[in-house]
C-alpha cells in the first residue's frame, strides 16, 4: 500500500469515528441536583 | 468504541425509555441514570427496530442505512452499547417469550 493510499485509509477511519461520535452524545445526570 | 458485530443481534436494555425528539432521540437509562442523545433519525429507527431484526445488519438496512455508512452505524451502536443503552441478545431470539 502507498503511503498516499495509508492516508487516505486512515482519513477514512478518523473520519468514521467523528461521525460515530457526532451520531451519539452521553450524559450523566449523577450529582445534578433538583432534576429527578 | 469498535462498532459492533453485523452479525450480532441486539435490543434495547428493559431500563431505557426511548423519547423521539426532533434532532434524533433521548434515551434515559433508569439503571445507570444515564441519558444518550441520538442526533439523527435514522439512528432512532435502527435501535427501534433492533429488537424485531435477526442482526444488526438487518437493523441498519431497514432503516434505510447504505453499505457505505453502515460502519459508521455499528460504531454509533457500539458507544450505545458500551453505556448498556443496548444490549446483546441471542440471535434468532425476538423478544417473543415477552409476548406471550
Amino acid at each position: 500500500m502507498s503511503r498516499s493510499e495509508q492516508s487516505n485509509s486512515t482519513a477514512t477511519d478518523v473520519d468514521e469515528v467523528i461521525e460515530a461520535d457526532s451520531l451519539v452524545e452521553e450524559v450523566s445526570i449523577d450529582g445534578m441536583c433538583g432534576v429527578y | 468504541m469498535a462498532g459492533i458485530d453485523p452479525g450480532s443481534a441486539w435490543r434495547l436494555h428493559p431500563q431505557v425509555s426511548v423519547r423521539p425528539e426532533p434532532f434524533g432521540a433521548l434515551l434515559y437509562h433508569f439503571g445507570t441514570r444515564r441519558l444518550s442523545f441520538l442526533k439523527d433519525r435514522t439512528l432512532l429507527r435502527v435501535v427501534q427496530g433492533l429488537q424485531d431484526a435477526t442482526d444488526a445488519r438487518a437493523a441498519c438496512a431497514a432503516a434505510g442505512v447504505s453499505d457505505d455508512h453502515l460502519p459508521v452505524y455499528l460504531r454509533a451502536l457500539g458507544t450505545l452499547a458500551e453505556s448498556s443503552m443496548i444490549v446483546e441478545r441471542p440471535a434468532g431470539d425476538h423478544g417473543a417469550e415477552h409476548a406471550a
